[in-house]
C-alpha cells in the first residue's frame, strides 16, 4: 500500500517542486495539496494522510498553528514542518506544536525525502541545528534541573492564535467571524481577550507581535534586506 | 524552434517546481539552472539562452543586479522575473533593470507559461495582484 502524503504551501510553484520530488519515490503518492493551513486541516480530516508536510508561512492559518491543531486532534498525526528559517523560536514552537520533522526550505531538495523516510519508520527528522537545540535543552535540564528558556508568553488558546493571524493580516472582526464561522460578537470577544492577555492597546501592537512571533511573515523588499536575510 | 531557458532561483525546490511547470511545453528546453545572481550572469554569458527566468531575492547577488549585468553580457537573452514581490514599485525597478516580463510566484501556475511565450517573442508580460498594477 502506498504512503499517502498531503502537501501544504501557498506557492504553487513550490508545491509543484515538492510533488515532483516526492512522487519520484516509489511507493509514495501525493493524496492532496493545500494552499493554507485551514485547507490542510480540512483535507487531512477527510483523507487521513500518513504524513502531512506544512509550510510555516501561509496565509489564513500558518503552518505552526495548523500543526498544533492537527496533533491535538490526532496525537499520532505525523507532521513535517517546512521553514525558511531555523531560528530558536520557530524550532521551539514547531516542537511544542508536535511536529516530528523539521526541514529548511533551502535544503528541501536534499532533506525532504530523508525526512519522509524517517517518519515512515516512526522516527523523527530534524536539521542539525534542531538536534543541537534539543540536546542542549536536555543536558541543561539534566544538570541544572531547569532550562534556560525565555519567559513564557501569555497562554493563548489555539483559537486566539488563529484570530491573531487573521487580525494581523488586516481582517476586521466581522471578516474574522466569517472565516472562522463564528458570530461577530464572539470574534470581538476573542479580540478583547487577546488584547487584554497581551496588554495591547492597538492593532499596531498586535501586528508587531504577530511578525515577531512568526504568526505572519512579511515580505521585505530587496533593498531593505540585511545580508543573509534572503528568502 | 526550441526556446532555450535558464532557470535561476536560490531554492532547489522552487527550481524543481519551475522545471515541472516549464516541462509541459515540448518546444522549450531548460539548458541549465543557477542558484544566485553571480552564477546566473556567468551561465547566461556562456549559454546565451533565449529566456532567463530570474528570481529577485537571492544571496550573493540579487536578481535585479543580475538582470542589469545579463543585459550587457547576453543582450539577446530576454529576462522574465519570477518573484514573491507583488509590488508595482518592484515591478518598475525590474523593468528599468532590463527585464521583459514580471510574474508573481504565487501566480506562477497561471502566468508562467504565457509569460515565457510572450518574452520569448520579445513581447512584454507583466501581471500583479495588487490594485495599483501598472502596464509597462
Amino acid at each position: 500500500m502506498k504512503l499517502r502524503i498531503l502537501i501544504a504551501d501557498d506557492h504553487e510553484v513550490v508545491r509543484r517542486g515538492l510533488c515532483a520530488l516526492l512522487q519520484a519515490h516509489e511507493g509514495w503518492e501525493i493524496c492532496a495539496e493545500a494552499k493554507d493551513g485551514r485547507e490542510a486541516i480540512e483535507k487531512a480530516g477527510q483523507l487521513k494522510p500518513d504524513i502531512v508536510i506544512l509550510d510555516v508561512g501561509m496565509p489564513n492559518l500558518n503552518g505552526l498553528a495548523a500543526t498544533r491543531q492537527l496533533t491535538q486532534h490526532d496525537p499520532h498525526c505525523k507532521v513535517i514542518v517546512l521553514t525558511i528559517t531555523d531560528s530558536d523560536q520557530v524550532i521551539r514552537e514547531a516542537l511544542d506544536a508536535g511536529a516530528r520533522g523539521f526541514v529548511l526550505k533551502s535544503d528541501a531538495a536534499r532533506d525532504l525525502v530523508s525526512a519522509v523516510e524517517a517518519l515512515q519508520r516512526n522516527r523523527m527528522f530534524f536539521t542539525p541545528r534542531v538536534n543541537d537545540m534539543v540536546l542542549a535543552g536536555f543536558l541543561d535540564k539534566g544538570h541544572n534541573g531547569s532550562n534556560n528558556e525565555p519567559p513564557r508568553l501569555p497562554k493563548l488558546t489555539a483559537r486566539e492564535r488563529e484570530v491573531i493571524q487573521l487580525l494581523a493580516e488586516g481582517k476586521s472582526s466581522k471578516e474574522v467571524a466569517c472565516v472562522l464561522n463564528l458570530s461577530t460578537k464572539t470574534a470581538e470577544t476573542h479580540r478583547s481577550n487577546i488584547m487584554r492577555k497581551l496588554g495591547f492597546h492597538s492593532i499596531r501592537d498586535l501586528v508587531v507581535y504577530a511578525v515577531k512571533n512568526n504568526i505572519i511573515q512579511v515580505q521585505v523588499p530587496t533593498q531593505y534586506q540585511t545580508p543573509g536575510s534572503a528568502a | 524552434m526550441t526556446v532555450r531557458i535558464l532557470v535561476v532561483d536560490d531554492h532547489p525546490v522552487v527550481r524543481h517546481g519551475l522545471r515541472t511547470l516549464l516541462g509541459g511545453n515540448p518546444n522549450w528546453e531548460i539548458v541549465d539552472e543557477a542558484a544566485d545572481g553571480i552564477e546566473a550572469v556567468a551561465k547566461a554569458a556562456n549559454l546565451k539562452p533565449d529566456v532567463v527566468v530570474l528570481d529577485i531575492t537571492m544571496p550573493n547577488m540579487s536578481g535585479l543586479e543580475a538582470c542589469r549585468l545579463i543585459r550587457k553580457e547576453a543582450p539577446a537573452s530576454e529576462i522574465l522575473i519570477v518573484t514573491q514581490h507583488d509590488s508595482p514599485h518592484m515591478m518598475r525597478e525590474a523593468m528599468e533593470a532590463g527585464a521583459r516580463g514580471y510574474v508573481v510566484k504565487s501566480n506562477a501556475s497561471r502566468d508562467l507559461l504565457a509569460a515565457v511565450e510572450a518574452v520569448s517573442q520579445h513581447l512584454p508580460f507583466t501581471a500583479l495582484n495588487v490594485q495599483s498594477a501598472e502596464s509597462v
